[in-house]
């Protein structure tokens, strides 16, 4: 990667200065609105508090609040829960999302039309697509049990009311969702790839599939970088789906982790535990992009 | 090569938000469905709201506060479930408003959304809201923390033109708590079974009188190969279900407290309510795991249902051809109890109070339009815009009864009625949520009764102390 030479202008103290103080709006806002409200989190989550504890008690508890996450028997199912949901929607969003970008890549107008037709449900907001699907997915009055049942499929309480079925189905409304996305980003990135090693693998007579595997896969890895890390980091925060479509049932079948961290904070209104519980997936998620970018890193080099 | 796949998804990135955009201006075609229980029956907002916007005079030139209209001038917040009701109140604040000068904004809030945000307001002491709809079961809560203004003050100075002999003594648990009244009683409920006298006459059944019968009534008018059930529960994860549970607990005579009334939910005998819920849903339609109370109103209005326990203020909306098959063919009865048992019924509905943070002459306000709307002549068109009766007048009022022939088993329920059967606990909504996830594990087959009542307790536990 060379950049052109651009004569960059030498930095005196006012220069210095200059460019802070250019930066400094963005750098306050950022402060405020991100680095503030994770110390905050990071301080409560340090403290017994219960905002509906009438004598306003904020007792300070140390690391007890994480140890109490550790134990609790709930978020052990519901890790298990979100990971179940992050495998599922990131690995088929992948595979759709490239398969998709593959057959589309063609630049003509009828590729461009289905494109844009494509991106439609990512511009619905999750909630409405949550209850859409809830609608369609009723046992009683929706479309999908009522075609199962005439192919003389028994749909039982419905795909989100039995147990075996229950995440594979929200894991489908979010894949509906968000495989345009993915789409997009392989469709970037299958445009940047160079045309030589595809002339040189036909005049050596690779097949189609073997410059597939051989030389689009591996030019694609950043762009599979940067597909998994947004949708890993998107799937683990998920909760508007499933909030919209089971409230974590039936049972415990659906119940993310996110899911339990706004029941303790919003319906229990413990704040401490649920900051803990809050700062423990953001861990997660921190620990697990750091990971990826690693390995895709060095298979890079 | 790298900054030029960047580059690209920038610029596709770019040209998505544009799509993006383009299509939210055309506008989202799919409004939300409602989530919250009866909120499909009411007319849109904006078609009732006009009134209110018309007749109130600008912030700028209020009137003056006079003799006749003390308080002329004073603009209040009033935060309301989305329970039939709230069409009551954008038909009868206007006309308060004509009358006294003061300006109510009502907020219209889904149950979920307005338990959180009321929290907030009373927990941040911002005083948003200056009068709420206060759930039965919050009482306990309230005033613990006292969120709101104890009433009894105000009750005190005012009693004789209140008739307080005159409301019902189960209504009074709509905001009482040990001695004190945190909320005004504002609509009662009975929790009432609605049967389709319709199918139950072509079998030559009678409406079921115990909870073994219902069981038998149940079964044998599920015919599941037509798709007709014999009644619809409330199985959703979540509050639904769990109020559900306590319903059918206290039609059996147990209780979610033990003696000291500390919760204790995994005895035997709700265990036994539990197994009976299981036996129930077998006649219920495939759905009812996910039913909240719109579902469960659907089914029953759609037709596909024989029978519904529910609340009795929407006994009216089955009448009404424009949301119901079912018109006509409908009855209710008290909900039945166990074999045995001294009949009592499940009370439940809204009270009304006054935020204790809010300005005292905003609070004064607040408690005209209270006593306003709980005179008996203003009561009687509370009811006829899908209100709910809390006095005894109301229920027997000749006029009233003719319309609403149902009133006097209203009337039998409200007197014989159990308001603490969902403990009013400061502790409530923490026993409302692990019951809302381990009655519906056990429904859909998750877990055994006993073992989903055990978990249930150990979370009430580890979220009490």
């Amino acid at each position: 990667m060379k950049t052109p030479m651009i004569a960059r202008p030498r930095l005196s103290l006012g220069g210095e200065l200059s460019y802070l103080g250019m930066l400094a709006p963005l750098l306050i806002f950022v402060a405020a609105i991100a680095v503030y409200p994770l110390l905050f989190s990071f301080g409560i989550s340090l403290f017994k508090y219960r905002l509906t504890d009438p004598n306003q008690t904020k007792t300070f508890i140390g690391l007890a609040n994480y140890l109490r996450a550790f134990s609790d028997p709930v978020v052990i199912t519901s890790l298990k829960a979100t990971i179940l949901f992050v495998v599922g929607t990131v690995t088929t969003e992948i595979v759709l999302g490239l398969g998709l970008a593959m057959l589309l890549v063609a630049e003509t107008r009828l590729m461009q039309i289905i494109r844009s037709f494509l991106l439609i449900p990512m511009a619905l907001p999750s909630l409405v697509v949550g209850l859409v699907w809830k609608s369609l997915y009723n046992a009683d009055f929706g479309i999908i049990p009522y075609y199962l049942k005439l192919l003389g499929i028994s749909a039982g309480h419905g795909p989100l009311g039995e147990i075996s079925t229950a995440m594979p189905a929200v894991i489908l409304v979010d894949v509906w969702q968000w495989t345009p996305l993915l789409m997009v980003i392989f469709l970037a990135g299958l445009k940047s790839l160079p045309i030589e090693p595809y002339e040189a693998a036909r005049v050596d007579g690779a097949s189609r599939w073997q410059s597939f595997v051989f030389i689009t896969l591996p030019l694609l890895k950043p762009t599979f970088l940067i597909a998994l890390l947004l949708r890993t980091m998107q799937s683990f925060k998920v909760f508007d789906i499933i909030y919209a479509t089971t409230a974590g049932g039936p049972g415990t079948a659906t119940s993310v982790l996110n899911y339990h961290i706004y029941t303790v904070g919003m319906v229990f209104f413990d704040m401490g535990y649920a900051a803990s519980l809050a700062n423990i997936l953001l861990a997660v998620v921190a620990v697990l992009s750091i990971l990826y970018v690693m390995v895709l890193e060095r298979q890079q080099a | 090569m790298r900054s030029k796949t960047l580059k690209t998804i920038f610029q596709l990135l770019l040209m998505l938000t544009i799509v993006l955009l383009t299509v939210q201006c055309a506008g989202t075609p799919t409004p939300a469905p409602p989530t919250q229980p009866p909120a499909a029956t009411q007319p849109p907002q904006a078609a009732t709201q006009p009134p209110t916007a018309a007749t109130a005079p600008p912030a700028t030139q209020a009137p003056a506060a006079t003799a006749e209209k003390p308080y002329a001038g004073v603009e209040l917040t009033l935060a309301s479930m989305t329970d039939q009701y709230v069409t009551a109140f954008r038909y009868l604040i206007p006309i308060f408003e004509e009358q006294t000068g003061v300006k109510i904004t009502m907020d219209e809030l889904g149950y979920v959304d307005l338990y959180q945000k009321l929290t907030a307001d009373f927990v941040g002491h911002t005083a948003n809201y200056d009068l709420m709809t206060v759930d039965i079961v919050w009482s306990g809560e309230y005033a613990k923390n006292k969120y709101t203004l104890p009433l009894d003050d105000f009750m005190e100075r005012d009693k004789a033109e209140l008739g307080l002999d005159d409301i019902l003594p189960v209504a009074w648990t709509l905001g009482e708590w040990e001695g004190k009244h945190w909320a005004y009683p504002l609509a009662g409920y009975a929790n009432v079974l609605n049967y389709r006298k319709d199918v139950l006459a072509e079998h030559n059944i009678q409406p079921p009188k115990t909870t073994k019968e219902l069981l038998d009534v149940a079964k044998a008018l599920t015919d599941a190969t037509n798709n007709f059930y014999g009644i619809a529960l409330l199985g959703a994860k979540g509050p639904a279900v769990a109020q559900d549970f306590m319903a059918w607990a206290q039609q059996h005579g147990s209780t979610m407290l033990d003696e000291n009334g500390k919760i204790k939910v995994n005895t035997p005998e709700n265990v036994a309510v539990l197994e009976f819920m299981g036996e129930l849903i077998k006649y219920a339609p495939p759905g009812t795991t996910d039913y909240w109370w719109d579902q469960r109103e659907t089914a029953f209005r759609s037709g596909s249902v024989a029978m519904m326990e529910g609340w009795s203020i929407a006994r009216a909306g089955y009448e009404d051809p424009k949301i119901s098959n079912v018109v006509g063919k409908v009855d209710i009865t008290v909900a039945p109890v166990a074999e045995g048992m001294e009949p009592r019924y499940g009370f439940g509905g809204w009270g009304i109070g006054i935020n204790a943070d809010s300005d005292p002459k905003k609070q004064e306000a607040a408690w005209l339009f209270i006593k306003w709307l709980s005179t008996p002549e203003i009561q009687k068109e509370w009811i006829r815009h899908d209100g709910a009766p809390i006095r005894r007048s109301t229920l027997e009022d000749p006029e009233l009864v003719a319309e609403y022939p149902w009133f006097p088993i209203l009337l039998e329920s409200f007197i014989k009625g159990d308001g603490d059967y969902r403990p009013r606990i400061p502790e409530y909504s923490i026993l409302q949520d692990a019951l809302g996830s381990y009655v519906n594990a056990y429904l859909v087959g998750e877990m055994g009764a006993q073992a989903a009542l055990d978990a249930a307790q150990k979370q009430i536990e580890e979220n009490i102390r």
